[in-house]
């Protein structure tokens, strides 16, 4: 009797126990730096850049 | 599982002296003996400082209640065969840190149940660091019950231990976190050479793991660190380690990282 009762804890306990050795790693978010420069620069890049060079507009009068 | 960790660190702490493991728990409690099962090898630190600076607490056999209490948690938590890497590597890492910490007098030492997908133990006789070595990797350990073959003498040496070699640096990073309590010395010498050759990507780790702020990850990986070649001066890693330390709000396990990188270092910086 005190063994069908105790059987669940330990049963949950292992659970935890492998859980707690292999847990995964916690939510969180990491720009590599290099990453992050090489798109700032690009993005520096097209901000600069000088504007598509669009027909001139002729007046049809 | 905190109390352990404050024990175990306080023991680092201090030198070791007055530790005993048993002196931490009740006994009879599952959950005592899950603690002991989660934190490893580490729970036999203080003895493992002994053994290193011929300090450490009063010397203690494999049969006495420290080594009994071991064998208990082992033998309650033996990894079942859908268990992880990890858990086996860590069960082979505690059963190792019995023989090797607590040395019976003139028997075989543990002899605790064997886990149900591998980690069956080589003929007796071996150094423990050798004996060790070949469950570097789950892929080396036979069926249940049949002896293993020893690893080669090259840490990176086989297919079987190929994540040492192409894991992708985050991922290195979080399983050698999760090992860290392998990093003891002798306990695990082809994983700490393994690991050593790929330095570079350990000190990436590192950084991230401070960046996202997973101090226990950071730790974990500082302690291979310290024990690694070559550590670039850049990293900053004694301070590093002090501020991840710092940073973790008291976190115990934490604390017994940084404690136990402090005590067992190795390795050198450039």
């Amino acid at each position: 009797m005190a063994t069908e009762l105790t059987a669940p804890v330990e049963t949950a306990l292992a659970v935890e126990v492998e859980g707690l050795l292999d847990s995964a790693e916690p939510e969180g978010i990491y720009r590599d730096t290099r990453e992050c420069g090489g798109g700032l620069l690009l993005a520096g890049l097209l901000l600069i850049s000088p504007p598509t060079p669009r027909p001139t507009k002729t007046d049809a009068r | 599982m905190a109390d352990v960790a404050n024990g175990v660190a306080l023991a680092l702490d201090g030198g070791g002296g007055s530790y005993a493991l048993s002196a931490l728990l009740a006994q009879d409690d599952r959950v005592a003996l899950a603690a002991i099962r989660v934190l490893g090898a580490d729970v036999l630190a203080p003895y493992a400082l002994g053994r290193a600076a011929g300090g450490g607490p009063d010397g203690q056999s494999a049969g006495g209640p420290d080594g009994q209490l071991v064998r208990r948690a082992l033998a309650a938590y033996p990894p079942g065969a859908d268990a992880s890497d990890v858990s086996r590597w860590s069960y082979q890492g505690l059963a190792e840190a019995t023989r090797a910490f607590l040395p019976d007098e003139g028997t075989s030492g543990y002899s605790g149940t064997e886990p149900a997908g591998g980690g069956a133990n080589p003929a007796d006789g071996q150094p423990y660091a050798d004996r060790f070595s070949y469950s570097l990797s789950p892929e080396n350990a036979g069926p249940a019950g049949s002896p293993n073959p020893a690893n080669p003498a090259s840490p990176a040496g086989s297919a079987a231990d190929a994540w040492l070699r192409d894991a992708p640096w985050p991922k290195l990073s979080h399983r050698a976190s999760q090992l860290a309590a392998l990093a003891l010395p002798g306990l695990a010498p082809a994983l700490a050479a393994g690991l050593a050759a790929r330095t570079e990507d350990l000190a990436r780790g590192f950084v991230r793991a401070v960046r996202r702020r997973d101090w226990l990850q950071a730790a974990g990986v500082g302690r291979w660190l310290v024990r690694a070649p070559d550590v670039p001066d850049s990293l900053g890693l004694e301070a590093g380690m002090v501020y991840v330390r710092r940073m973790s709000g008291g976190d115990p396990r934490v604390a017994l990282h940084a404690l136990a990188a402090r005590r067992f270092p190795g390795g050198g910086s450039r």
